[in-house]
């Protein structure tokens, strides 16, 4: 469970990037969370694994004070916790297999990873991680020879590998093509319901957000301005969230 | 549009569209640092003396000692062999010696992996301190420590490459996209773990390709070090041209050449495949 008591956030230049956010997310949701570019999406996400620190508040995983961690602590913590990124942020020189078992590297001895030695029972969860989102035939291949569509998966194998609770992905599809995107989406919600994984989404793509989340947050000058089920985001929703500029089906309003 | 001082002389050039909208590309620069490179050149050849005059009566002498180089003493070439492999085998060890030192201190002289300022600034400081040394001057303080022989050539060669591989190689860290790097930092992964995992394969083809590119080169400068007593080949060459021998240098620099030219060809094909 992720709980956000009255959490803000202000940049070291004095920037308000979150205002009194209040939230709860029980494991195993789908979240998406929508709103203008600057609204503070990246942020509100990236404060869960602490890849950005919050400055008023409490913020809480699974009943853990985020902001009490460091050091051997917090590598530990971010154990759990996936993360996508929209330029998938691959080691591209190398194999898309190498990718998967980089999920291994903070629990192993540093030669270890210096020399690429992994255990035959490391490859094969590898494996496993691929033929889960659909991509065992392209193991072996050079990360940068793959698709974009094709290395958010190998992204999304590399988070299953590490066997998160969390994904928290920072959008995902932005770089993708629709149809790609569509795909990915649907990875995604098939992770959430097999596995039971919470799954927290930054996206523009209103229309896959409505149609994939089963709940929507709306973010709009670093305040929540929506919470609720997808069916519940109706027009005057999306009015208030993207100051009154776009429809469901993410066309824009002249 | 914002015209400086050099725009108001010699006036932008205008271009009209039909619609009668304009666009206006600025005179060239060039002309200006064409003058002030030419004055330079000027004020240079005032301070050095060069004098044309010399230059063109004596250059003749050059081609005299070179005629003499010729035919080269082949009888002298089994004396060369010893110091010749001297000369490959600092340059060689100095290399990778060198080389591999560097890495930890390239490590902490980027930016994007060492988070503390002031460690970056200190590193960088001692990059450019040791690249100022010349590579003789390392050699004559060697020489002084260790004594005369390899083993002052080869700690000379070893300072340099250190200076030059490691400013090559944080320079190329820097460049490096650290999106697999906060990708394992947010698996919990360390700084270390990460760089290992993210940054090498990226940089390790380059670190390769410079690796074999400062060894081509030390091979060259390894020859001069016997000047200074650092041992190779330099040794013989000084004792020969001072004694006037001409036929001998010949064959010693024919050696030089031969070997010079396989390394730089093996190093280049090698090059070519990591790149």
């Amino acid at each position: 469970m992720i709980k956000f008591e009255n959490v803000g956030k202000v940049y070291p230049n004095g920037f308000e990037g979150l205002k009194h956010v209040n939230l709860t997310i029980e494991q195993g949701e789908f979240v998406a969370i929508i709103g203008l570019s600057g609204a503070g999406k990246s942020t509100l996400i990236r404060t869960i694994n602490r890849m950005h620190d919050v400055t008023s508040g409490k913020l809480t995983v699974d009943d853990v004070d985020v902001m009490s961690l460091s050091g051997k602590t917090l590598r530990r913590f971010r154990r759990k916790i996936g993360m996508i990124f929209q330029s998938f942020n691959l080691i591209t020189r190398t194999t898309v297999i190498k990718n998967v078992l980089t999920a291994f590297v903070p629990d192993m001895p540093w030669y270890r990873s210096a020399f690429g030695i992994y255990t035959r029972d490391e490859k094969i969860k590898a494996l496993e991680c691929l033929d889960k989102v659909g991509i065992l035939d392209k193991a072996f291949v050079r990360a940068d020879q793959l698709s974009g569509g094709q290395q958010q998966r190998v992204a999304l194998a590399r988070t299953l590998a590490q066997n998160p609770q969390i994904i928290l992905a920072d959008e995902p599809v932005a770089a993708l093509d629709p149809v790609t995107a569509n795909q990915v989406m649907g990875d995604f919600k098939r992770i959430n319901e097999d596995m039971n994984i919470s799954i927290l989404i930054n996206i523009h793509h209103i229309d896959l957000a409505l149609k994939y989340a089963t709940r929507v947050i709306g973010i709009r000058e670093g305040e929540i301005v929506f919470d609720g089920p997808a069916s519940e985001a109706t027009q005057d929703v999306l009015d208030t969230i993207y100051n009154g500029k776009v429809d469901r089906d993410g066309n824009i309003q002249e | 549009m914002n015209l400086t001082f050099y725009d108001r002389i010699f006036k932008p050039r205008e271009y009209v569209l039909p619609n009668g909208k304009k666009a206006y590309k600025k005179a060239s620069r060039a002309p200006v640092y064409i003058i002030l490179i030419l004055a330079m050149s000027a004020l240079s050849v005032k301070i050095t003396g060069f004098d044309m005059k010399i230059l063109v009566s004596r250059i003749g002498q050059f081609f005299v000692i070179l005629g003499e180089m010729f035919p080269p003493k082949t009888s002298y070439m089994p004396t060369v062999w010893n110091p010749l492999f001297d000369t490959i085998k600092m340059s060689l060890l100095g290399s990778v010696v060198g080389a591999i030192l560097s890495v930890p201190f390239a490590m902490l002289s980027s930016t994007n992996v060492c988070p503390n300022k002031i460690v970056v600034s200190v590193m960088r400081v001692m990059f450019s301190l040791i690249r100022t040394l010349p590579t003789i001057v390392i050699a004559l303080v060697a020489t002084l420590i260790f004594g005369l022989g390899t083993l002052a050539g080869t700690v000379a060669i070893a300072v340099f490459s250190f200076g030059y591989i490691g400013k090559l190689t944080y320079e190329e860290i820097e460049t490096v996209d650290m999106g697999a790097f906060e990708a394992m930092q947010a698996m919990g992964a360390t700084r270390a773990q990460a760089f290992i995992s993210a940054i090498i394969p990226q940089v390790l083809p380059f670190y390769l390709s410079n690796c074999l590119f400062n060894f081509e080169g030390n091979v060259r400068y390894a020859a001069v070090l016997g000047y200074v007593g650092a041992g190779g080949i330099g040794l013989i060459l000084n004792e020969k041209i001072s004694w006037r021998e001409y036929p001998s240098v010949g064959m010693i620099l024919i050696a030089l050449f031969v070997t010079v030219f396989i390394i730089e060809s093996v190093s280049r094909y090698l090059r070519k495949k990591l790149v």
